[in-house]
């Protein structure tokens, strides 16, 4: 791991929120190249809104972001989108593409305007394609997907971005176990092995404990805690965030990371 | 086959649909031997220049005509459908249909002869009005923007009515035309403002075909692939507007090519824009020209107005839809 460069992800102090409503009150947030960070939260403690305004879809009421030590007004939009990918949160697809035309329009930010795919275009696709178990669906339609296909698909055209930042909202709700896993996997070898910074906002607190290398609980757009999944996966500190007496922590018994479990 | 090879056919039904409606009338200009015999002779009968003058001031500028104002309308309901990502949207929703006619009526009432700018300023003033009233938040929310135009256009049309029951019934049959849609009694003046446009805003349209494959598969993903959303959205709805306000001024309401026409081109050649800005220019124009080919050759003797016969294709269009999903 090469934790010591400067964090390519860097939030300070961000205040944000719509019309009438402040959303988030000072984050303060980094991630770095080789490195998983995962957030987590109750819902409406404004994990998908973070990720709103660190990509500049919403405007900053207050506070810094920068990508790859730019600050993110500074960059335009094309820039922005080869440094950061972001895979959203699953929204049903209105019209007939294939999966290969969905995830080739990943390479969008390194094509000019009207040029056709490269061959490094048409790589990247279906590479992204492989990783995430959707080799042989060039030609389905998107609309005949599962749920599940349909969200790895979304993930596949974000990889094929090859953006060295790479932001994920709850990139595991849709899927079965196995994926479950093959997408941690996945995207703890995307840090490791390609020296990528990954942000995935999470609500199984158990895959986030297994597969980051360090986590951010959220509430009330504040960070309650952050460090090792260890530090952060406290009973006081779940107890007091998700309004649970329930929730208890023990360690997996296979690998020792910390485990939440409910015990009524 | 590829969606080349389909759009290829494509165009070469559009040519023959087009060719056929050209020939097709009360003078039959599809009797090739003859023409060619008498251009041989050289003698310049009564019966050539009576053919000549059906062609080049009859049929050749109303065949272009309504494959303008076709292809405009398709654009438009194309842009629309992906930059609110609903495949129901169409440029009519913008209120572009009830604002021309006020700007017809109101500008007939005070004795114009000409309707067509006050057509054009009635609905791009209308579309203006709704698109301010939503400009907060206009791609997100297409329902609030449905009901304003909606709305909008109900009051429009409520002075036009106002204002048609004043009329004489020379005027009001005119005007009830002009309602319709009609390509009758058009020239190559109307051809001149629409092709153009029909062309520069299908190349425009073309030349951006890859910002709106990822617009229409979301707002939000297709900013963080480095698209700038709500440039994109702005142009597009004014494009769409300018359009279909000047298909509108020059032809009058012309109902459902520009929702039909973009669906019809997605079943045929495909959804990527690339491929689908070409296509559905086609599928407009050739819909337009035939529907206008069915209006004044189904009754004879009388013509109706084309808006009659794409109001009718149009709802079996829907119906075979919504029986297809079943």
């Amino acid at each position: 791991m090469k934790a010591e460069q400067e964090p390519f992800l860097q939030a300070r102090a961000v205040r944000a929120g719509y019309s009438g409503r402040e959303v988030l009150r000072g984050i303060d947030l980094e991630v770095r190249r080789g490195e998983v960070l995962c957030v987590a939260g109750p819902n409406g403690s404004g994990k998908s809104t973070l990720l709103r305004a660190v990509t500049g879809l919403l405007p900053l009421r207050g506070g810094e972001v920068r990508i790859g030590g730019t600050p993110l007004g500074a960059l335009s939009a094309k820039e922005r989108a080869r440094r950061c990918a972001v895979q959203p949160q699953v929204e049903a697809p209105m019209f007939d593409y294939t999966v290969g035309q969905f995830v080739l329009l990943g390479r969008h930010p390194h094509r000019p305007p009207l040029a056709a795919a490269t061959a490094q275009d048409r790589d990247a696709a279906s590479g992204a394609m492989e990783e995430t178990d959707l080799a042989g669906f060039g030609e389905r339609s998107i609309r005949s997907l599962s749920s599940g296909e349909w969200q790895r698909t979304l993930l596949a055209r974000a990889l094929a971005q090859e953006a060295p930042l790479l932001l994920l909202d709850e990139p595991a709700a849709h899927l079965d176990p196995g994926h479950r896993f093959v997408v941690h996997t996945l995207l703890r070898s995307l840090a490791r092995k390609q020296n990528r910074a990954v942000l995935c906002v999470s609500h199984d607190l158990n895959l986030a404990a297994e597969f980051s290398d360090r986590m951010i609980l959220m509430t009330q757009g504040r960070v309650q805690a952050a460090g090792t999944p260890e530090e952060v996966l406290t009973e006081p500190n779940l107890r007091e965030v998700f309004r649970c007496e329930a929730l208890r922590v023990a360690p997996n018994p296979f690998t020792g990371r910390p485990g939440t479990f409910f015990a009524p | 086959m590829n969606a080349l090879a389909r759009l290829c056919l494509l165009a070469a039904v559009s040519v023959a649909v087009f060719v056929a409606a050209v020939c097709i009338g009360p003078t039959h200009l599809l009797d090739l031997p003859r023409w060619i015999e008498l251009l041989r002779t050289g003698a310049a009968t009564p019966e050539l220049e009576r053919a000549s003058l059906v062609f080049w001031e009859l049929r050749l500028p109303r065949v272009l005509l309504a494959a303008a104002a076709g292809a405009n309308l398709a654009l438009g309901g194309l842009l629309l459908q992906a930059i609110f990502r609903n495949p129901l949207a169409e440029p009519y929703l913008l209120g572009l249909s009830s604002g021309g006619a006020l700007g017809a009526v109101v500008a007939l009432a005070a004795g114009a002869t000409s309707v067509t700018w006050p057509a054009l300023a009635g609905s791009l003033a209308l579309a203006a009005i709704v698109l301010l009233f939503c400009r907060q938040r206009i791609a997100a929310d297409l329902p609030s923007l449905l009901l304003v135009g909606v709305a909008l256009g109900a009051l429009a049309q409520a002075f036009t009515t106002a204002i048609i029951l004043r009329f004489d019934p020379g005027a009001l049959r005119s005007i009830l035309f002009w309602l319709m849609g009609s390509f009758a009694g058009r020239g190559w003046t109307e051809v001149w403002m629409l092709l153009p446009a029909a062309l520069a805003g299908g190349l425009a349209i073309w030349l951006l075909h890859r910002p709106l494959d990822l617009l229409a598969l979301g707002g939000e993903s297709a900013h963080h692939l480095g698209v700038r959303v709500p440039l994109l959205q702005t142009a597009g709805i004014a494009l769409a507007a300018v359009l279909a306000a000047l298909t509108v001024a020059a032809c009058g309401t012309i109902g459902f090519v520009g929702l039909m026409a973009p669906h019809l081109t997605r079943k045929l050649v495909g959804a990527p824009h690339g491929i689908s800005v070409p296509g559905s220019m086609l599928v407009g124009a050739t819909l337009t020209v035939g529907a206008d080919l069915a209006a004044r050759t189904l009754l004879a003797g009388t013509e109706l107005p084309v808006g009659v016969v794409t109001g009718a294709l149009g709802c079996l269009f829907f119906l075979a839809l919504v029986a297809g999903k079943k």
